[in-house]
């Protein structure tokens, strides 16, 4: 089960399928991460922008709120009714006025004060006569002093507040929130409202005879802040949430906001974080970046209020709900999340049917291997590929081919070469056995032949029968002795020696019978040989039985060359002897039987046979082997290989080896 | 001079016998190395002219026994197959000479020549 999964693991189509999967997972981690970043940091500095405008806007609207109220006033302070009526102190239609035009723009407060700080009127209030100090709006104190319109925000304390209506003070109690309530000096914003309006000078022929002022109460109100969310962000709700929000705070507190706390109720009372107060409240500078607003984040913008004196009385926010962008990002990464999922599958499968076609051919070749190495040696490959696997194929196919010639001719070649030692055998026995009877009478044939011979008294027909009769017994001596020869299986009587010196030697001997004949005789002896441990007599009537063969098979202007070379063969030290002649050729049919006793194509009398036979044995005798290559009518090839002395190892004898090659 | 011939195959005796004949030399012949060993004994010779393959006792033991017994005489030796091996035994055994079988005339007188006069 474990070798399985370590065979699986090492297998090419895993890997393959490995690598493609790290390459789609490598791409897709990379893009999840970089997209998603790019994509979120994009978004992220978008809503900021946008936030920002979106501050502009709600400072713009709150701006525009204070300067409705002032135009407003203005109109009202520019009647010449309204200037009568306040010089002659007509309270009745002054106090209709009020109404009037606090209805129109919504004011929480008003009032007319004359030049002598007496009250000429208030919204749904008694008329007070002298107007205290403390009391005084600090936008009328403006407007008289520097005698013209003063719009902008302050804050009133709780005198001023009771002063201009008491239900004021108690809609600018707003409970202090639980949470955060870190910011030691903002205890005394608790009864302390901040408002905006405006306050105008009423002049009458040139002379300031009083004002009208006129302004909202923030804390509490609810229609700037649903104006900005209407106006700028249209109200969108997500998840239950607004997506915009926007607040006035008084200091850090919330006095005025549509941010939602737990229980749907707007957050009033609740403070600014600390980073932020600390920057746009004591700073004076613009936030905008994420911001905790009770206990989601907003990506959000505060700017401070100024009020009237130009000191930082609140603050102004609007802001985007950031779980709506982190949902965005939460869905690229899902989203590049699926990709990667979807890249990995696809190339899990690619992968698999991509090696399953690169595998093919290959696993084809694996079970033909294997069914070569069990024996069969024309095995199926599969069909032939058209990629680079299909030269593999190829060669794999002429290697079984050479595989089954060879097995084919190796088989023969046992085959013969037990034909071949049976054959020896028993014609070794017969000789040895027939010879030595035959010489006993041989001996007498040609003693008494001879005897007879030496008389001086024979007819001349005699002696000539006579002398037939001595010629064919040396015939037969010959024969007998080869006979012999070829069934010795005496001890050898090896002795080291330079292979290339006793050729020379043997082809120097031969060299008179070349040079009769018309044959060029030659030797090339390699240089670098290793020593040799050979019978000398018995190489020698093998080398040079072969040159004699060649010598027969050759005509006047044909060549001879003995050479020798330097072998490994079968990781034994060795040479061979190449004894190439261009002489007649051996017909192919005749070439297994060239090492056959007594198989000659030479007239009778010429020759018995024996030579390639007995050669074979001596050859064998020294483990070496002889192989013979030849083409008709061009020559003959003989090649004798023989091992150099070994240092070490036995002596083991082989089987006779004969390689016989037709060309 | 005398020659003791000794082959189991008659014709070889009798052809040995014919050629020292008829160069005048007086011969004695055995079939056996037992019945070489007994003449031997009796008589004395200048030279043996012997067989190696005999039954029971070969040639070998004989050319042994004449070198402890006789070492004055020379031994040529005649065999069927002469090889380096035979060759070898023959000379540790204390032989002068060899030849081969079948041999013509003035071959086996040329060995013995060759390789007795020397010891007259
Ligand atoms: N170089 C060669 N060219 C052509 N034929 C050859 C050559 N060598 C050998 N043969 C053939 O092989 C046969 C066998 O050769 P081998 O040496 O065994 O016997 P032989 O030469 O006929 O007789 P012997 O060598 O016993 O006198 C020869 O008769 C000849 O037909
Ligand atoms: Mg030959």
């Amino acid at each position: 089960m474990k070798l399985k999964l370590l065979n699986l693991i090492y297998s090419t189509r895993f890997r393959l399928i490995a690598s493609l999967l790290v390459v789609s997972l490598l791409i897709g981690t990379l893009s999840l991460i970089v997209g998603g970043n790019m994509l979120y940091s994009s978004v992220l500095t978008e809503t900021r922008t946008r936030v920002r405008e979106d501050l502009n806007v709600a400072k713009l609207l709150y701006d525009e709120r204070i300067d409705a109220i002032r135009m407003v006033l203005e109109i009202i302070a520019d009647t010449s009714e309204f200037k009568q009526a306040l010089a002659s102190g007509n309270y009745l239609y002054l106090d209709k006025q009020i109404q009037n035009f606090s209805g129109r723009v919504g004011l929480n407060f008003a009032g007319i004060i004359n030049d002598n700080n007496e009250s000429y009127g208030r919204l749904n209030q008694q008329v007070v006569g002298q107007v205290t100090q403390a009391v005084m709006n600090p936008l009328v104190v403006r407007a008289f002093t520097e005698v013209r319109s003063i719009a902008g925000t302050f804050v009133m304390d709780e005198q001023s507040l009771r002063y201009e209506n008491p239900e004021l003070l108690i809609k600018a109690q707003i409970a202090t929130s639980e949470n955060l309530p870190a910011q030691k000096d903002l205890k005394s914003a608790v009864a302390q409202g901040l408002a905006v309006g405006a306050a105008v000078p009423v002049r009458l022929d040139g002379k300031v005879i009083g004002a009208v002022y006129g302004g909202v109460l923030l804390n509490g109100d609810t229609s700037f802040v649903d104006q900005v969310g209407e106006t700028v962000f249209r109200n969108e709700v997500y998840k239950g949430r607004n997506v915009g929000t926007s607040t006035i705070f008084l200091n850090a507190q919330r006095i005025s906001t549509n941010v939602m706390n737990r229980n749907g109720e707007r957050a009033l009372g609740t403070y600014a974080s600390s980073e932020v107060t600390r920057q746009v409240l004591d700073e004076g500078k613009l936030w905008t970046d994420r911001a905790q607003v009770l206990s989601d984040w907003y990506i959000s913008a505060y700017e401070p209020i100024m009020d009237i004196f130009d000191t930082r009385v609140g603050m102004l926010y609007v802001g985007t709900l950031e779980d709506k962008y982190l949902d965005v990002r939460k869905q690229a990464i899902v989203l590049f999340a699926l990709i990667t999922l979807a890249g990995i599958v696809f190339s899990f499968v690619l992968g698999w049917y991509v090696t399953g076609i690169i595998m093919k051919p290959v696993n084809g070749l694996l079970q033909a291997s294997v069914a070569i190495s069990n024996g069969n040696f024309s095995p199926d490959i599969g069909p032939p590929s058209k990629c680079d696997m299909g030269l593999l194929q190829e060669q794999f196919k002429i290697m079984t081919e050479a595989l089954q010639e060879r097995e084919k001719r190796q088989k023969e070649e046992s085959e013969s070469v037990l034909i071949q030692s049976e054959k020896h055998a028993s014609v070794g026995k017969l000789a040895a056995g027939v010879a030595h009877e035959i010489n006993n009478p041989l001996t007498a044939v040609l003693t008494f032949t001879h005897l007879i011979l030496r008389r001086q008294d024979l007819a001349a027909e005699v002696r000539d029968d006579l002398e037939t009769i001595a010629s064919q017994t040396e015939r037969v001596r010959k024969i007998v002795k080869s006979l012999l020869d070829f069934s010795r299986q005496s001890r050898l009587d090896p002795q080291p020696m330079d292979l290339n010196l006793e050729l020379a030697k043997s082809v120097k001997l031969l060299s008179n019978q070349s040079l009769i004949k018309g044959v060029e005789l030659s030797f090339n002896g390699a240089t670098g040989l290793p020593m040799f441990s050979l019978d000398r007599n018995l190489c020698q009537s093998v080398w040079i039985n072969m040159i004699m063969n060649a010598l027969d098979a050759t005509q006047p202007g044909d060549k001879i060359e003995v050479s020798t070379q330097q072998v490994i063969s079968d990781d034994k030290n060795g040479a061979e002897i190449i004894i190439r002649d261009t002489g007649s050729g051996i017909e192919p049919e005749i070439l297994d039987k060239l090492f056959d006793p007594f198989f000659t194509t030479k007239d009778v009398g010429k020759g018995t046979g024996l030579g390639l036979a007995v050669s074979a044995g001596i050859i064998e005798r020294h483990e070496g082997n002889i192989r013979v290559t030849s083409t008709l009518e061009e020559g003959t090839c003989f090649t004798i290989w023989l091992p150099a002395i070994r240092l070490l190892g036995d002596h083991c004898s082989y089987p006779t080896k004969y390689l016989r090659r037709g060309a | 001079m005398k020659v003791l011939i000794v082959d189991d195959d008659t014709i070889v005796v009798e052809s040995c016998r014919r050629i020292l004949h008829a160069e005048g030399i007086v011969t004695q012949h055995a079939g056996t190395v037992e019945e070489a060993k007994a003449v031997l004994e009796t008589e004395v010779f200048s030279a043996m002219i012997t067989d190696i393959k005999m039954p029971k006792q070969d040639g070998f033991k004989l050319i042994s026994w004449v070198k402890k017994h006789r070492p004055e005489m020379s031994v040529l030796m005649m065999t069927g197959y002469l090889t380096p091996d035979t060759q070898n035994t023959g000379l540790n055994s204390g032989a002068d000479a060899f030849i081969a079988k079948p041999f013509t005339p003035d071959e086996l007188l040329e060995q013995l020549y060759n390789h007795i006069t020397c010891k007259f």
